[in-house]
């Protein structure tokens, strides 16, 4: 039978290494990789046995230290000038040391910023509210805050209106990226603030919709059109990057 | 607009935004210039403290807030019908963590550091628009580039990334040099 637990203990290999080298009270600078090794493969086997997610990186790790040891039972190359400036350096278990000294820092780092969230949960603010659309002066950013997710979701919903009974084929006149792009730019200069579904009109057809998104992506890596929500979930607008200019 | 009514509506101003309302939004909205600006937010932060109010004016993520004392935290819960977030998971924390010292910071710089894949911890981040893109590596594959947004500091509690927890070490050895990321945050300062 089949058992899938979800241990969170151990946030990855370098986690359980440190743990291990921190629980046997080792220097970090100095690990006796057989020893470590052994215990971390005694761990591994337990976490194979309960059949645990993620235990591929625990296995590169167990390849690493196993390197690590092989390296160390080969015998090193004098080079007695140098040895003294490169010995640190050229210990196998340099690297993993580093690293290990790095992922300390990181959770000492992921300790504090745990501190400090969890005391900012005792402050509560107003979340929402009617100026949440706060005016924010635009600055030159074709896509002010918007992702390119944004856009595609705005597409979809697009998408998903004109899902209309299809009709039999009817021969339609393809309209070009470039046509597309000047319709939008004469809409736009029209209507000034122009919403982003509206400058899909009456499309129809699934093509004519992608090449009118297109065109409007076009734009705005041309950085002919800006793209932006008002607020948060908003209505994607589509303005003149002149328009933008003139109002600073 | 003498000084008192000028006082009141900064103080509504601040109240009635959703956001943390910038220095240069309040003197914009009530044509006062910016040091009057900067002296009645002062006032209006002094008076908060001074009179053991439930509520505090604070700096955060570069603008101005009220937000309840920490002190009522315990009340406040016991009036909510479902327990509030409960924070980040402690991998998220953790790659969040190195994203928050180390940004710029790719998804393969972060991973080499953690010894995971930090995918889906990346993406729930993302999702809480805790991380942002901020632009591409100029090497191989031009890999995306992450940094903390304004949210985040709103989230910490912090007005800028200088006033992040200090690391032994990190901070010591002047590796981290926020002013010349090209910061989300930094776009509207």
């Amino acid at each position: 039978m089949d058992y899938e637990i979800k241990l969170d203990i151990f946030k990855g290999p370098l986690d359980l290494l440190l743990h291990l080298i921190e629980s046997s009270e080792i220097d970090i600078y100095n690990i006796p990789i057989a020893l470590i090794t052994e215990k971390y493969l005694e761990y591994l086997h337990t976490i194979q046995l309960l059949n645990l997610e993620g235990v591929g990186e625990f296995l590169v790790m167990a390849a690493t230290l196993m390197q690590i040891k092989a390296k160390m039972l080969l015998p090193q190359i004098q080079n007695n000038e140098e040895s003294v400036l490169l010995m640190e350096e050229d210990d196998p278990r340099w690297e993993l040391a580093q690293k290990l000294i790095e992922y300390k820092r990181i959770k000492e780092a992921s300790h504090l910023l745990k501190e400090r969230e969890t005391e900012q949960a005792q402050i509560y603010t107003r979340t929402s509210g009617e100026f949440a659309d706060l005016k924010i002066s635009a600055p030159g950013d074709p896509l002010k805050d918007l992702s390119l997710i944004d856009l595609l979701k705005a597409f979809q919903v697009v998408l998903e209106s004109q899902e209309k009974p299809e009709l039999d084929a009817v021969p339609k006149q393809v309209i070009s990226l470039q046509q597309r792009m000047n319709e939008i730019v004469d809409l736009v200069t029209q209507e000034k603030r122009l919403f982003f579904r509206k400058a899909f009109g009456e499309i129809q057809t699934k093509i004519e919709l992608i090449t009118c998104f297109l065109a409007v992506l076009e734009l705005i890596r041309l950085g002919k059109i800006i793209a932006y929500q008002d607020s948060i979930f908003g209505e994607i607008m589509l303005t003149l990057q002149e328009e933008v200019n003139l109002a600073e | 607009m003498n000084l008192i009514t000028a006082r009141a509506i900064v103080e509504a101003l601040i109240f009635a935004s959703s956001e943390p309302l910038m220095i240069k939004t309040i003197a914009e909205i009530t044509e006062l210039d910016i040091h009057t600006t900067i002296q009645i937010v002062a006032e209006l932060v002094d008076e908060y403290q001074h009179h053991q109010r439930g509520i505090q004016l604070r700096e955060v993520a570069g603008g101005y807030q009220f937000g309840t004392i920490s002190e009522c935290a315990p009340y406040l819960e016991k009036m909510q019908k479902t327990p509030r977030h409960t924070g980040l998971s402690a991998a998220a924390i953790e790659t969040l963590a190195i994203i928050v010292y180390k940004q710029p910071i790719t998804k393969a710089e972060i991973e080499a550091m953690r010894g995971v894949s930090v995918e889906s911890s990346i993406a729930n981040l993302v999702e809480k628009n805790l991380i942002t893109e901020v632009g591409r590596k100029d090497s191989p594959g031009r890999p995306i580039l992450y940094g903390t947004t304004k949210h985040f500091l709103k989230h910490f509690g912090l007005n800028d990334l200088s006033e992040l927890p200090r690391v032994p070490d990190w901070h010591e050895q002047g590796k981290l040099n926020f002013d010349e990321i090209p910061l989300e945050v930094k776009k509207d300062a």
